[in-house]
């Protein structure tokens, strides 16, 4: 053993080094999460600095109208911030921040992205302050709908709002109106007539559903939104919850499932919808190869630089069906504080900050998105998607908010793949998703 | 005959017979000089300094991380917060998704289907392009491919196989209405498979023809003289003398296609904007999307527990693929 011992024993000391060397450099990484309580944010904050990690690049038109915002606001308050427009990885990168205490102190980005990572872990803040903090002399939780707040979506473990709102998307089944006009005259209002306009566009020749198949977040809005009219808002949830799986067995459910299955064996989704490749359906449909498209209140913005010349954007929402009243989907992009930020007052002024009318205004007109205060002007394009938002008693998530660890992504979406994509009738749908559901929670419980 | 690559240590004569690799007793080694002859005390000054900082290095950036990944597999995590530790819990879940093991199945058809595929074309290529003019070219022309980023055959593929794209409206004027659905779920997996087989071959090439252009000719004009077949060439001369870089290339692939995560994700993941179809996972995709999807909760530990679980499993095939290669290099 001699030579390899003497070899050896340095070694040990370098290994026995870095692993204490490492160690510490993750020091405070099990640190229980603290506590905190909301604070007081008025008063003077000049002098202050804050970093901001942002779902937003340079050159973005919602960048251009925040980084407007950031400029007034250091020259009102007299605060610094600090911005890396990091874009929308931004969320990626926060998970590894929180576990150091090097946090940035402000983040944005969708409700779907920052609920998982930050709002059900309990690493933000309470932003109480900040929906009483006042803009254009009127309190922040009064200039955000009621209904957007009132299902209490941004409410943390302890009852209190971890995340403000700034701007929302929604979908809609869109067209193109000057093609169209008699569905912008008259938009099908229920299923039954829904199905009468598939027909006569069929009849015409056209094909009267585009959808790009390969998506799965996009084939679920079909079998979720039926179900949500049938059962209402935050119905789908509750059947993901149930850990029995017996609200699988629910006629509502099954007929939901059916609704879908009509639109595939009916004909009416472009043929090769299920075998093409992100974005070639939304062309065809922007390129007037087939009426209409189920898709975000992004899709003007999207599909402009390739839309067909004299393209009129104009949408109406998922028909209804039986007496519920139809709730309007609605995404929610918005600030966030990490609760081991060092610089919560300044950071949540910033938050309430970007409620002012002013940016509001910009963001609807100039970044050409659904800003969340209702009081603010949106471009034409997006107009027909504000109004039935406005005109909704209620809201809905994505997916109804259902982020539990990898249901969508390794229960849900195979199977409603293949309900969508014509492998599956709807009973063995519902069988399949029974069976799933049960065993996902046997395993995740 | 063989090569010793034993070095002589102790300064003195070459050491060839097992006797001398016994360890020597220390008290002659005290008895003569403390620590050997004076090379062998300068190597051991030279010991820390030189291998030192990067072992420091290789084992802060790898082992310690790849030992944290064990740790967090025992737990339940969603990337910060309270970690629950729930044991081997993560890795029985594993075992009986069905998931991770067709996730899994897809990992080993990319391991040996595609790599036997590759090999043999590889081989063959580089038999045909030994003798060809201008093999130069060919070379480069052949190996181009693997410089191109996977991005860009995920991309191309919506472009070639979309209902209205290339292929179909090729196909239209030879007279087929109802064309394969090309990019259905099923079909997408035996895409990446061709395509990672026509984008790697170049790669493998390259390395074997290095190989095989080290031979003297000489051997070539024996076999000549000597009447043997093409064949027999193959097997007692070019196949010996390249199987230890033929070896290595196994490796090489063998690491690598556990590894395929992008050309995947950009295939069926419609360049990114969703994941792709669970029928074309690799075990790669299947811990990135437990960890990473950005659409859920995400589960660390699971996510750790099927790294690991690839990393144990990968580790175990390499080394029994290097058993099975293993032969004494012949040395020309």
């Amino acid at each position: 053993m001699g030579k390899t011992a003497r070899h050896l024993r340095p070694l040990a000391a370098l290994l026995g080094a870095a692993l204490a060397l490492s160690t510490t450099a993750c020091g405070g990484a099990t640190d229980a999460s603290p506590a905190a309580e909301a604070v007081d944010i008025s008063g003077s904050i000049s002098g202050q600095t804050i970093n901001y990690w942002s779902m937003w690049k340079d050159g973005e038109p919602q960048q251009k109208v925040i980084a407007a915002a950031i400029a007034d606001f250091e020259k009102e308050t007299g605060a610094t911030v600090s911005v890396q427009w990091q874009g929308r990885s931004n969320t990626e990168k926060l998970v590894p921040a929180l576990n150091t205490n090097n946090v940035p102190d402000l983040v944005d980005g969708t409700f779907a992205k920052l609920a998982p990572v930050i709002g059900e872990t309990g690493q933000a803040s309470p932003l109480t302050s900040v929906y009483s903090y006042e803009v254009d002399g009127k309190a922040v939780s009064s200039v955000i709908p009621e209904k957007f707040t009132s299902n209490g979506v941004f409410k943390g473990e302890d009852g209190q709002p971890w995340m403000v709102p700034y701007s929302v998307s929604s979908d809609g089944i869109w067209f193109d109106a000057a093609q169209h006009p008699e569905l912008k005259a008259k938009p099908p209002a229920t299923w039954d007539e829904f199905i009468e306009v598939l027909d006569k566009l069929k009849a015409s020749g056209s094909a009267p559903i585009a959808a790009d198949g390969d998506i799965a977040g996009y084939n679920s809005t079909w079998f979720v939104t039926a179900l949500l009219r049938l059962k209402g808002a935050g119905s789908f949830k509750a059947l993901v919850e149930d850990k029995s799986g017996e609200g699988w067995d629910d006629p509502a459910v099954l007929e939901a499932a059916r609704k879908v299955e009509t639109l595939v064996k009916g004909g009416y989704l472009n043929s090769g919808y299920n075998a093409s490749k992100f974005p070639a359906q939304q062309q065809l449909w922007a390129n007037g190869d087939a009426a209409l498209i189920l898709n975000g209140s992004w899709t003007p913005t999207e599909t402009g630089s390739y839309a067909a010349p004299g393209f009129d954007y104009s949408s109406f929402q998922f028909p209804a069906m039986g007496d519920n009243p139809a709730s309007a989907r609605v995404d929610f992009i918005g600030f966030a504080v990490p609760a081991k930020s060092k610089n919560q007052v300044p950071a949540q002024r910033l938050a309430a900050f970007m409620l002012n009318s002013k940016y509001q205004n910009a963001l609807g007109t100039e970044a050409k998105v659904l800003p969340v205060r209702p009081d603010a002007p949106v471009a034409p394009a997006v107009e027909s998607v504000k109004a039935a938002i406005d005109a909704a008693p209620a809201t809905h998530l994505q997916n109804d908010g259902v982020t539990f660890p990898g249901f969508m992504e390794k229960v849900f979406f195979p199977k409603d793949d293949e309900l969508f994509l014509g492998k599956t009738s709807a009973d063995e749908f519902i069988g399949k998703m029974k069976a799933a559901q049960i065993q996902y929670w046997k395993d995740n419980s | 005959m063989t090569l010793h690559l034993t070095e002589p240590r102790t300064g003195g004569a070459p050491v060839h017979s097992p006797e001398s690799r016994k360890p020597v007793p220390r008290k002659s080694q005290r008895g003569s000089r403390p620590g050997g002859s004076s090379i062998d005390v300068q190597r051991k000054k030279l010991l820390i300094p030189f291998v030192g900082p990067a072992f420091v290095l290789y084992t802060v950036l790898f082992i310690v991380p790849a030992l944290g990944a064990v740790w967090i597999s025992l737990h339940k995590w969603a990337g910060s917060g309270p970690m629950k530790f729930v044991g081997l819990d993560n890795y029985g879940r594993i075992f009986r998704d069905q998931l991770f093991l067709s996730s899994f199945g897809n990992t080993l058809l990319l391991l040996f289907v595609v790599g036997t595929a590759i090999f043999v074309l590889a081989f063959a290529l580089t038999l045909v392009l030994r003798d060809m003019a201008g093999k130069k070219i060919a070379r480069n022309v052949i190996f181009f491919p693997h410089l191109i980023n996977a991005l860009v055959f995920g991309v191309l593929a919506g472009f070639i196989f979309n209902p209205g794209g290339m292929v179909n409206t090729l196909l239209a004027p030879l007279g087929v209405t109802d064309p394969p659905k090309w990019l259905a779920q099923d079909n997408i997996f035996p895409l990446i498979m061709v395509t990672l087989v026509c984008t790697t071959t170049g790669y493998f090439t390259t390395i074997l023809m290095a190989g095989v252009d080290r031979i003297p000719p000489y051997y070539y004009e024996d076999c000549a003289l000597a009447g043997a077949s093409a064949f027999q060439r193959l097997r007692y001369v070019i196949l010996p003398l390249t199987w230890d870089v033929f070896g290595t290339c196994a490796v090489l692939w063998t690491i690598s296609s556990v590894k395929i995560f992008e050309i995947v994700w950009v295939f069926g993941g419609s360049s990114g904007a969703g994941v792709p179809p669970t029928q074309s996972w690799t075990a790669a995709v299947y811990t990135y999307v437990n960890a990473f999807s950005g659409q859920s909760t995400p589960a660390y530990g699971a996510a750790t527990a099927s790294a690991v679980l690839s990393l144990a499993l990968i580790s175990v095939l390499v080394v029994l693929l290097r058993r099975a290669m293993r032969r004494d290099a012949v040395e020309f």
